[in-house]
């Protein structure tokens, strides 16, 4: 929302159940912030120039302003680098509201395609990350073709599907967990 | 004999089996027996079950450590979000015991359970803490010869220190891999952007162009500071990032120069005598110049 070069955040739009939300999913600490910025400081996404970072995401959550949040989809390119979670001297846990963030998403499907790649190649192979030509990689320094991960084992694969199938994987995922 | 499970992740034996290859060579000659840890997963990766709930991440990471654990074991990782997510997922676990038991509950349906004894290692830590310094320097075949090396220790190595089994005493400066490096004859002098990130993980999925305009930064910073032969980091993600990131930078033409990358074992393992070629045999930016270095000087 562009107005004069000025961001203007609608707070008709706040909702108090989705602090409620963000809470249950991990962001219990989310109202001690003080707004004080330095987590800001530090932060990645904010060096890197996303709009929303850590200081703004936080101020948002405590808003409720859930559509704001769940549409933009800065809080995926947060490098999971827990350096709010050292510097913030009201012990918010800042990455917690990260991630609660995200959990909420991926609850009404608001994630970018690759996470679900992610989790597709998680449960499949045992491996999020899969790259093409692995084996050949690995051959190429005498090493076995397949590592020694479940990817060698087929019997251990299906024990840690089944570990899978038991957690929220099962009510989320977008594709069958067979 | 020391022993440990080498937990392996993804990024190092399916995009850089070279860093896999080392840390076996290096494990190998500093004498520690290296334990497979057979059906061992991803630790889970951020983006995934840490992003869903915490229970779905501590069970994905249980899995693994319960594979360590029946086999007596510690692990060790070269990858700063295996060290960094499995860490935290333990740190939760053990401080909610509701977390622990839930996860135990889930486990138990596949006959697994998690105790929470394995202590979960990164190179940097094993190498400074575990191994030791002198024992290091022993071990050294070729001395790096004033070699002068830019560090990377990397996020997921440092941040939360809470979680952490072994930290440094200034996490916003630490000291350690640059120890390591010069228990090994390199030169590592600091630079202003030491713990700055590189970019590398969700950043550069999510905002590739943005992840790769912040390294640049780091990079310059690097070169016009220091000017190193090499960069060395103590994480595969970031090494992606100095070794191929960097190249696609130069191939860009948003840089004009190339300073080639290696992980820390690749270094240390090279240092051992590892064959050079299995060693590198994946890196983008060519290191003869750094190899010829090492090795001519001797
Ligand atoms: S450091 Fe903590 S208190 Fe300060 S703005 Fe960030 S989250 Fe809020
Ligand atoms: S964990 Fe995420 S929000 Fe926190 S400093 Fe790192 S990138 Fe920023």
């Amino acid at each position: 929302m562009e107005e004069g070069g000025v961001n203007v955040i609608d707070l008709t739009q706040a909702d108090e159940s989705f602090i409620k939300e963000l809470k249950e999913l991990g962001a219990e600490e989310l109202k001690e912030c003080i707004q004080c910025g330095k987590c800001a400081s530090t932060c990645p996404m904010a060096l890197a120039g996303l709009e929303f970072f850590i200081k703004r995401i936080i101020h948002a959550a405590n808003l409720g302003l859930r559509d704001i949040l769940l549409e933009d989809s800065s809080v995926w390119g947060c490098q999971s680098c827990n350096r709010c979670v050292e510097v913030c001297p009201m012990d918010v846990v800042p990455y917690e509201v990260i991630q609660a963030v995200r959990r909420a998403a991926i609850k009404v499907e608001s994630c970018p395609a690759n996470t679900y790649e992610g989790l597709r190649n998680l449960y499949k192979f045992g491996h999020a990350v899969f790259p093409k030509g692995f084996e050949e990689r690995r051959k190429k320094v005498g090493l076995p073709e397949k590592p020694p991960t479940a990817l060698s084992n087929e019997e251990l694969l299906k024990k840690y599907r089944e570990v899978l199938r038991q957690t929220i994987l099962e009510e989320i995922a977008p594709f069958p967990l067979d | 004999m020391k022993k440990i499970g080498l937990f392996l992740g993804c990024n190092i034996p399916l995009n850089r089996p070279d860093v896999e290859y080392s840390a076996r060579y290096m494990l190998k000659e500093l004498g520690v027996e290296i334990v497979e840890l057979e059906g061992a997963t991803c630790c889970p990766a951020y983006g995934t079950m840490p992003s869903l709930d915490i229970v779905g991440w501590a069970a994905a990471s249980a899995w693994n450590l319960a594979i360590a654990e029946e086999k007596g074991v510690d692990t060790i990782t070269g990858c700063g979000s295996c060290y960094g997510s499995i860490n935290e997922a333990k740190y939760y676990m053990d401080k909610h015991p509701e977390i622990k038991q839930k996860v135990n509950e889930i486990l138990g349906k596949v006959g697994k359970k998690y105790e929470g004894t394995a202590t979960h290692w990164n190179f940097i830590n094993y190498l400074h803490d575990n191994i030791g310094l002198d024992t290091l320097k022993e071990k050294i075949k070729y001395n790096l010869n004033g070699l002068t090396v830019a560090l990377q220790t990397g996020c997921h190595n440092l941040w939360p220190s809470r979680a952490f089994p072994h930290t440094e005493e200034n996490v916003f400066f630490p000291t350690k891999l640059k120890a390591v490096v010069e228990a090994i004859g390199g030169s590592a002098p600091n630079y202003s952007t030491l713990t700055d990130c590189c970019g590398m993980g969700a950043l550069r999925s999510n905002a590739p162009d943005k992840s790769l305009a912040l390294f640049k930064k780091k990079l310059e910073v690097i070169k016009e500071e220091i000017n190193p032969d090499l960069c060395v980091t103590g994480c595969s993600s970031c090494l992606l990032q100095f070794d191929a990131g960097q190249a696609l930078l130069a191939e860009q033409k948003k840089i004009n120069f190339k300073i080639p990358a290696l992980h820390i074992v690749q270094l240390v393992a090279i240092a051992m005598g590892a064959e050079v070629e299995k060693a590198t045999a994946m890196a983008s930016i060519p290191l003869n110049g750094v190899i010829t270095k090492i090795k001519g000087g001797n």
